[in-house]
């Protein structure tokens, strides 16, 4: 009995130190649900758009998801953040979206097409005329790599579009686009968030197919 | 021609140089063991007493492991070279009889090294005593290598392994079924095989788990004690995982415990025992160090 009183702080002692300690778990922060970007993010006109997902782990699995934090004011940053299992689940249909906007008066975390919070606003652009005779968002001179960080690619939106997302912001409902364009079905997605989409990436690794290319490479 | 000759002088004088430092440790053996002066400083007879020859020549092994984390670095002059060798070869020397020092006095606190060897020849006190030489020489060495010619570094490793093997050896009484001080006084030859792989299997544990990359001390200094724990949450899995599957009988079936008690005296057990916790050791540093779990970071 004292013997494995003893183990079991031997273990308690490993489990505390390591987290204490750890460099690992030093220095990335953990993110219950999307309420938590409020501590995360400071800048005002910040907009969080999700960029990759990732599961650690064979029994415990640990969840990291990666963002691109885009800033009216400031550069732009990636943030890599620890997730509960429930937020990194339900976010797998929200890549390249935006899940966090920030705006000095408001707060908004229902996922939206990255860039919504900048449309309409005349701060960082203009509707402009094209040629077919359509009115879509430009953004100004200061902002043109905008559309490069947003994940937008020639994808430039329309006043439908525009008109569309509002009324789905007014119903509180998610917005992925007059025609699905966000989201990892979207085209848009699919082209400007390659990392995610890789080929390898969404196989399913089959044991018989695994055990082949093992053999090959080993023997 | 010329070339290869000279480099092969280097290597004579260097060898020579070597003989050198190990002539200054017979004296500094004396330091330490000041009984055992005329013996040491005058020819040895071997067959006058094994236990003292293995213990004196314990440490001369121990030296020549230690000796062989130095290295030469020619390229910047052959005088410097041999000056280098010269600090850190006598700083090791100092730093492994100390260790010896302090990590006997711990295990032997009962013990006297001229009644058990000199007066007794007390086997097992000298295979313990080789053993203990052998594995603080391999620390030592670890240290040394890992301290990268930073004195003050080597200091802080040196002291910080000091506490674990001394926390080590004091583990023996709590997974051995053998009694240390009443079985030494019997020069029992299954205690010393028995705490030899005890501790060759801790001395190889320790030295795993100094031994990785480090670019801070005080990350490094966390990893190790991280590990160390670790290792003594693994190693009792291996050491009873192993006696379950190779269980052994101790004395006949209704047997009087004085029968189950003189068993385990014998050598058979001690070479059980001994080889049990050398492989449990072996196994726990795979588990501890040759595991790999990548990092988040290729993925993103």
């Amino acid at each position: 009995m004292y013997k494995f009183f003893l183990y079991t702080m031997l273990i308690i002692l490993y489990l505390g130190l390591a987290k204490a300690l750890s460099p690992s778990e030093i220095g990335i922060h953990y993110l219950q649900n999307e309420r938590g970007f409020s501590k995360l993010i400071s800048a005002p006109d910040s907009s969080v758009i999700l960029v990759d997902t990732h599961a650690t782990g064979f029994l415990i699995k640990t969840y990291y998801q990666k963002y691109r934090v885009i800033s009216g004011y400031d550069t732009v940053e990636e943030l890599i953040v620890r997730t509960s299992k429930e937020f990194a689940h339900k976010n797998l249909k929200n890549i390249g979206m935006s899940l966090y906007r920030k705006t000095p008066e408001k707060e908004e975390f229902l996922p939206l097409p990255p860039g919504s919070l900048y449309i309409g606003n005349r701060e960082f652009g203009s509707w402009k005329k094209n040629k077919k005779g359509e009115y879509r968002w430009t953004f100004s001179k200061a902002y043109k790599n905008f559309p490069r960080y947003l994940g937008w690619g020639t994808f430039r939106p329309t006043e439908e579009f525009y008109r569309e997302l509002r009324s789905k912001v007014a119903l509180n409902e998610p917005f992925y686009g007059l025609h699905g364009e966000f989201g990892p079905q979207g085209k848009v997605t699919r082209e400007n968030f390659p990392q995610f989409f890789k080929e390898e990436r969404m196989k399913k690794v089959e044991m018989k197919s695994l055990l082949i290319e093992y053999f090959k490479e080993n023997f | 021609m010329a070339e290869i000759f000279d480099r092969l002088m280097i290597r004579l004088l260097l060898a020579l140089f070597v003989c050198l430092m190990i002539y200054l440790y017979r004296y500094a053996h004396v330091i330490f063991y000041p009984s055992v002066k005329r013996q040491v400083l005058k020819k040895i007879n071997p067959a006058e007493n094994p236990a003292d020859s293995l213990h004196l020549f314990s440490r001369i092994v121990g030296i020549a492991i230690i000796f062989s984390s130095i290295t030469f670095n020619e390229t910047s002059g052959f005088f410097l070279s041999i000056f280098h060798f010269a600090v850190w070869g006598t700083l090791a020397i100092i730093l492994y009889l100390l260790s010896l020092y302090i990590i006997e006095s711990i295990v032997f606190y009962n013990f006297d090294y001229t009644d058990e060897i000199l007066k007794r020849k007390n086997m097992s006190y000298a295979v313990i005593s080789f053993c203990h030489a052998i594995v603080i020489a391999y620390l030592t060495r670890t240290v040394m290598i890992e301290a990268e010619n930073s004195l003050v570094i080597l200091l802080v490793l040196w002291l910080y392994m000091l506490v674990i093997v001394g926390f080590s050896v004091k583990y023996y009484t709590f997974i051995s079924k053998l009694t240390f001080n009443r079985l030494l006084i019997q020069k029992n030859l299954s205690l010393c095989f028995s705490y030899g792989g005890f501790s060759l299997g801790a001395g190889l544990i320790i030295a795993s788990c100094f031994d990785q990359e480090h670019y801070d001390i005080t990350v490094y200094v966390i990893q190790v004690l991280l590990k160390t724990i670790l290792s003594l949450i693994i190693f009792p899995i291996f050491k009873k995982g192993l006696v379950k599957i190779f269980p052994i009988k101790l004395g006949e079936d209704r047997a009087l415990e004085g029968r189950i008690d003189t068993d385990m005296q014998s050598l058979g057990y001690g070479f059980y025992e001994g080889c049990v916790f050398i492989a449990g050791a072996i196994l726990t540093t795979m588990i501890v160090n040759r595991i790999q779990f990548g990092t988040i970071y290729p993925f993103f």
